[in-house]
């Protein structure tokens, strides 16, 4: 079943993915108990890790996100890109992982929605968990907006 | 072989021993029993079971300004008349105490990884000769970096009053996080044709080491100073990692690193908001403490091995290379401002001169 990215329904077959199957959360190495947002173009998400799975996710208003520990911001194309690759190899190449495009942007892309640099370190604490959610969509057949 | 007590007399033995069991042990005595601050606790798991700061309830969860107790009795615990002193010397909550020590304890439990079966050796492959040298003595530099962090921390921590058991436990995860990394340094220096470079002249180890004032002063220098560099060294040998190995060795690094510094920050936020004039002590400190990373930023063995991994061999060094290598010094300053504003350091008109034309690098 082909979805569509940026949506909800796309963020939800990632989770069921990433939750199936252990051998995915390599990377992150252990329990990562966090909640962050994603800005993707003018949708906003809501995700929740618990243990070792993600618990909840789902497309939420930017208000919905004041209470987590930090948002991921970026163009909408960046997104693209790094989705597009991980699709493409199965996982991010080297230079479109979160961290690689973190370093590229001159403010990061991880942002505390309430400027607590403790929360916002969540970010490079858990970093390959979320790196690892993201390239679970390489079992997800996706389509994106723009060819939509 | 000895000759065993055979039938008729082997049972005598035995009986003979029950007889009285107890004799020559000194009469029990039980008067130990209900000697306690506080008995019927019963703390129950939560979503995410039992952890060290889920039992910090009542007079156990009391972590008081200071410690005077000097024995190693367990915080809640009946102390005993008479128990000698040991030699701590940190007992004021604020020179040691961060408020994520126990969730970091637990973090650092959990998440942990296994250099020798878990990391894919098997996809190390052949790299041309100066890659594998930058590499190599990057794996030198950070390992020296990690021996650094094990002995300053491990100095400190025998003279942290058990009070504060939760800074004590999750600084005990930081020693052997620190322990992992030099083994998984090690064993990527020696198992790709290369080998360990060249001794860092050690300018920052040695302010780290030397720092004499007090944990919290090593902590503005292991952390604050070195520790942000050291992330952006790490993010970036993970965004121009070679292979899965070297992805999960710096991603796994990155990561235990990040926690090292979030108790950093964390506590050096608690000393500036309790300890008297610490804020100004940590100016003082990093006007000295830039110093010497400027001249170890100066150096050019960080630089230049850095410059030949960004840039795929020393051609590529001499230009985009180290231009990223410059961003990245860039973005540790730009950090390093960041975190001494959000803490109270003033430090931006004072900046070190070295550390003001790497922040106009554009």
């Amino acid at each position: 079943m082909m979805v569509v990215f940026p949506s909800e329904e796309w963020f939800q077959e990632v989770r069921q993915a990433y939750n199936s199957d252990q051998g995915l959360h390599s990377g992150g190495g252990g329990a990562c108990d966090t909640t962050a947002g994603f800005k993707v173009g003018e949708y906003w998400y809501f995700i929740e890790f618990e243990g070792l799975e993600c618990g909840q996710v789902r497309q939420c208003t930017e208000q919905d996100l004041e209470a987590t520990d930090f948002i991921l911001e970026m163009p909408l194309e960046t997104w693209q890109a790094m989705l597009m690759d991980v699709q493409a190899n199965g996982k991010a190449s080297s230079n479109l992982t979160l961290n690689s495009i973190d370093l590229e942007f001159e403010d990061g892309i991880a942002r505390s929605p309430i400027d607590d640099q403790y929360r916002q370190d969540l970010f490079y604490r858990y970093n390959q968990n979320f790196q690892d959610f993201f390239d679970a969509s390489s079992l997800v057949e996706t389509t994106f907006e723009s060819q939509a | 072989m000895a000759d065993k007590p055979s039938g008729k007399a082997a049972s005598v033995d035995r009986e003979a021993k029950l007889v009285d069991p107890t004799q020559g042990i000194p009469e029990p005595s039980y008067s130990w029993r209900g000697l306690t601050n506080e008995w019927g606790v019963k703390v129950l798991p939560g979503a995410h079971g039992l952890r060290l700061g889920d039992v910090n309830v009542g007079s156990y969860g009391e972590v008081p300004d200071y410690w005077a107790d000097q024995t190693r009795r367990p915080r809640g615990s009946v102390g005993r008349p008479g128990i000698p002193p040991l030699p701590y010397s940190l007992r004021s909550k604020h020179e040691l105490w961060a408020d994520c020590a126990a969730d970091l304890y637990e973090e650092a439990i959990q998440r942990r990884w296994i250099p020798a079966t878990e990391v894919p050796w098997d996809s190390l492959e052949v790299l041309p000769v100066d890659i594998e040298k930058a590499v190599c003595q990057m794996c030198t530099e950070l390992s020296q970096c990690a021996n650094t962090e094990l002995e300053i921390i491990t100095y400190w921590q025998d003279r942290m009053s058990y009070g504060y058991f939760e800074v004590k436990q999750y600084l005990a995860t930081a020693t052997f996080d620190c322990a992992r990394q030099q083994e998984v340094l090690r064993k990527r220096a020696l198992s790709n044709g290369g080998g360990l470079g060249i001794e860092s002249r050690g300018r920052v180890n040695r302010i780290i080491l030397e720092s004499s004032g007090g944990w919290t002063e090593a902590v503005v220098y292991l952390y604050l100073l070195r520790g942000t560099y050291i992330t952006r060294l790490l993010s970036g040998l993970l965004s121009a990692a070679h292979n899965e190995a070297e992805v999960f060795i710096y991603s796994h690094m990155l990561e235990d690193h990040a926690r090292h510094l979030t108790y950093g920050y964390d506590h050096l936020k608690y000393a500036s908001s309790h300890g008297k004039d610490a804020t100004l002590i940590m100016q003082t400190l990093l006007a000295v403490g830039e110093g010497h990373m400027a001249a170890e930023l100066n150096e050019g063995v960080v630089s230049t091995a850095m410059a030949i991994i960004f840039g795929g061999g020393i051609e590529g060094a001499r230009t985009h290379g180290m231009e990223r290598y410059l961003l990245l010094v860039r973005d540790f300053i730009t950090d390093y401002l960041a975190i001494c504003q959000e803490l109270g350091i003033e430090r931006e008109k004072t900046l070190h001169p070295v550390f003001k034309r790497y922040l106009e690098n554009e």
